[in-house]
């Protein structure tokens, strides 16, 4: 996953966004972005709540059937409902998504913070450590420690989170070399404050922002990830919900017309994805200092 | 550019299969063009790759090697290299004499030398050929073998049908790349992973292939049906979900097999541990009640027509339909009425209203495994416990790797296949004498008077005779192992076995296949030929 790699310096440079929604201003138009992905994210939420597990039982009666006001995206060749299956699969994938993320750019925060902070041997072995990770494909890594735990949503999670973290630390490494050489932080050090002080009253505020749009924009690719590795088939049991498992299986009936079974949970998994990735793209514009007033 | 690689993602992930949908040119099996040459996608290669030594050939035709006897369509034994065979008395020599004119395909004559070699090879190797009840091989003349065995035997005969005489002048430790044999085809070349081509041996003693060159292709059945539909291939071996479309030019063949599938409990109460430290026994699928229930509730019809869109059959034992089962073992399922009863009698009921039962302090929940890689498994373990729901067992399916199963396959329920032209493998699973012995009796089952039937079908000294034991240790009317009896097992179908076959081809009879989707077929190749 190359683009990963490349997250968040390269994705702030903004591009089609604009032309989608012309007349407003950038805050306006992240407004209603945040607006709407956190009303598919409570309505995923929910649904998988509020949906019962009937939808997922076995049912030979309705088996192979076309998306109706039954099922509204169809049923499979087990007769299982596929919007139960594709809402509660999105509701997993958010989950290890958001679990693998959260690890993932809280590692990044802390090894970007040690790097800079902790002398040069920390720094360069951080550093070798990120170009290490960046180094190797994403989904070999992930693969590799999904099955060295022992698969499951555990593995997928810890593998996710081990892999993602390393750009994000970078972009935090950088941030605190720059926040260092800063007068006030010169000051408060040649005032006998000690480094911890220096690194939670004066750097640490500066870069939760930093922290969050990383978050943010790692979401989106934790949970493709996430889809990624189910639909290799090394993470979960083939009769979870999971969207990656549900396109992988999806695969084998498309030559037989069923088209249902890959198309609604592909695009719910895209919407998703994207919904993330703009909001993301749009808080660090906001946040950047050299684009936020554009 | 990341937006880019989000939208290809997905869209590979939705649309990958469809690439291999493209095909190319359609075989020509016009009178004129045809040739002496097929194609095949019917399974997948040995791993070991082609030495009998090592398990290569059990099931369908050795293709480059030939065996002392093999059966015929009705599954009778017949001659193959042998001319002949005699037991002992006592039942423990077995003489077997063979032909004076076979050859190798590189010219040597074959001799009693080298089916002793073969054995003897067979016993050192440890490999899945079983080989323990020989207890000594000795070449009486050029062509005369005998076989001591350490106690009578009757079915050591599926031994002499399915290992292949390999020469003891050209095997080595790469003869499994470079057969040399005296079968009806020699190797042209093999592409790991990829194709197996042969073409037919001219030194083969018995009746010419009519095709002179066969290619193998190692194809997964999504793609072999894609190359059926391209016209790439002659045969190819499909699943039923890909049944329901015709395909121009080729015929939907489904062949009976008694390929089962069914779900293996543990028999003993849990607390023990294998040698190497794996759990042993699960408290709840120890209670006859439990396993008794299952069996009975289960609707096997219903199995076959949901999760097998009606390609198979109800499967009642291990060995529905071959000479030595008992047709007494088939029990009317699909009772829920009757399986409660059971329950009830077996002092099970749900006292705290949740809706799973309870004895003692114990709930009756436990674990399917499945092979997480094999959907049909899938669902007939979701279908199965989706069944036994209503009863008030909670039966939890997961799939898991066979290295997972292979950890769990002695303290939980597993969904297993098997099948086999030979009873050795019935009591391989249910003999007390193999629990936790390699994939066999892994639920420990054990019972002394099936376990006594068992000893006497093997120590008869003819085939009739054995049946007669092997039937009564399914069902005596008192006892036995099958779901009338002790039910260690739910057998849940046997599967239909699916081919696209060329309309042109004659394919002689097929017998009833074994278990193992794709080589069986191969078992009669040698009289395949155009219509």
């Amino acid at each position: 996953m190359k683009s990963a790699n490349s997250l968040p310096i390269r994705t702030a440079k903004d591009t089609a966004h604009k032309n989608m929604l012309p007349k407003l201003s950038r805050r306006h138009r992240t407004l209603i972005v945040l607006a709407l992905t956190t009303l598919l994210l409570l309505s995923i939420v929910t649904g998988s709540y509020i949906l019962s597990d009937s939808g997922l039982s076995v049912n030979f009666e309705i088996k192979n059937q076309a998306p109706s006001m039954n099922n509204l995206f169809g049923t499979d060749w087990l007769g299982r409902d596929m919007f139960t299956r594709t809402v509660k699969g999105l509701s997993l994938s958010l989950g290890v998504g958001m679990m693998a993320a959260l690890v993932s750019a809280v590692l990044a925060l802390f090894l970007g913070i040690c790097a800079a902070t902790l002398g040069k041997t920390v720094d360069t072995a951080v550093t070798w450590l990120v170009d290490l990770f960046l180094g190797v494909p994403h989904l070999v890594i992930i693969i590799l420690i999904a099955f060295s735990v022992g698969g499951g949503i555990r593995g997928v999670i810890i593998g996710v989170a081990v892999t993602h973290w390393p750009s994000l630390a970078r972009v935090i490494r950088a941030e605190v070399m720059q926040l260092r050489s800063a007068e006030y932080v010169q000051v408060s050090r040649h005032l006998g404050k000690s480094r911890w002080w220096v690194a939670t009253h004066h750097l640490l505020p500066h870069l939760i922002s930093q922290f969050f749009v990383g978050l943010i924009l790692l979401f989106p690719h934790a949970i493709l990830h996430e889809a990624g590795i189910s639909f290799l088939g090394f993470g979960l049991s083939p009769d979870t919900p999971a969207i990656g498992i549900i396109l992988s299986e999806a695969m084998r009936y498309l030559s037989t017309g069923m088209w249902w079974l890959a198309f609604f949970p592909g695009v719910s998994l895209l919407i998703m994805v994207r919904a993330f990735d703009i909001l993301g793209n749009n808080i660090l514009l906001l946040l950047d200092p050299h684009k936020a007033h554009e | 550019m990341k937006n880019k690689s989000v939208v290809f993602l997905v869209i590979v992930m939705m649309l990958s299969s469809l690439f291999s949908i493209v095909g190319c040119s359609r075989l020509s099996t016009s009178q004129d063009d045809r040739k002496d040459e097929l194609i095949l996608a019917v399974g997948y290669e040995s791993d070991t790759g082609w030495d009998p030594v090592t398990g290569w050939g059990r099931y369908g035709s050795p293709l480059f090697q030939s065996t002392l006897f093999k059966r015929d369509s009705n599954l009778n034994i017949v001659n193959d290299l042998a001319t002949g065979y005699q037991i002992s008395e006592d039942g423990h020599v077995w003489t077997v004499s063979i032909r004076d004119d076979a050859r190798f395909s590189d010219g040597e004559k074959l001799t009693a030398k080298d089916v002793v070699f073969t054995y003897a090879t067979a016993m050192e190797s440890g490999s899945v050929v079983d080989v323990t009840v020989v207890d000594n091989i000795r070449e009486v003349d050029e062509y005369t073998v005998d076989f001591i065995l350490k106690k009578p035997h009757s079915a050591f005969m599926a031994l002499l049908v399915s290992v292949g005489i390999v020469p003891e002048h050209a095997y080595g430790s790469d003869y499994g790349e470079k057969p040399i044999g005296s079968g009806p085809f020699k190797l042209v070349q093999w592409d790991r992973g990829q194709q197996l081509i042969v073409e037919a041996n001219p030194e083969y003693y018995g009746d010419k292939p009519y095709f002179n060159k066969i290619t193998f292709l190692f194809l997964e059945q999504d793609t072999a049906f894609a190359a059926a539909k391209a016209g790439n291939v002659h045969i190819a071996a499909i699943n039923a979900t890909l049944a329901g479309q015709s395909v121009q030019g080729m015929t939907l063949v489904n062949l009976e097999s008694v390929d089962n599938r069914g779900i293996m409990f543990p028999y003993v109460k849990s607390g023990g541990t294998t040698e190497d430290g794996k759990p042993i026994g699960n408290d709840v699928t120890a209670d006859l009640a439990i396993r008794k229930a299952i069996n009975v509730a289960i609707d096997r019809n219903l199995l076959v027509a949901g999760a097998l869109n009606g390609y198979g059959t109800p499967a009642y034992t291990v060995c529905d339909n071959m000479p030595w089962w008992n047709p007494d073992t088939v029990i009317s399922d699909g009772d829920m009425e009757e399986a409660k009863k059971i329950l009830a009698e077996g002092g099970w009921s749900d006292t705290d209203g949740d809706g799973i039962l309870e004895k003692d302090g114990l709930k009756a929940t436990f674990s399917v495994i499945y092979p997480a890689s094999d959907q049909t498994r899938q669902a007939l373990a979701l279908a199965a416990t989706e069944m036994i729901k209503p009863l008030g067992i909670d039966i939890i399916a997961e799939g898991k790797s066979w290295d997972d199963i292979e950890k769990m396959m002695y303290s939980q329920a597993v969904l297993f296949g098997w099948g086999s032209y030979d009873p050795l493998e019935m009591y391989k699973l249910y003999s007390s004498g193999m629990a936790g012995v390699s994939w066999y009796n892994t639920g420990h089952y054990g019972n002394v008077q099936v376990d006594e039937y068992m000893e006497l079908a093997l120590a008869a000294t003819s085939e009739e005779e054995a049946n007669e034991y092997w039937k009564k240790a399914q069902w005596d009317g008192q006892t036995g192992l099958s779901g009338r009896g002790d039910a260690p097992w739910a057998w849940l179908v046997n599967l239909g076995h699916l081919y696209l076959i060329d309309e042109n081809l004659d394919m002689g009879q097929q017998k009833i296949q074994p278990h193992g989707h794709g080589w069986p077929i191969t078992d009669n190749i040698v009289e395949w030929k155009w219509k």
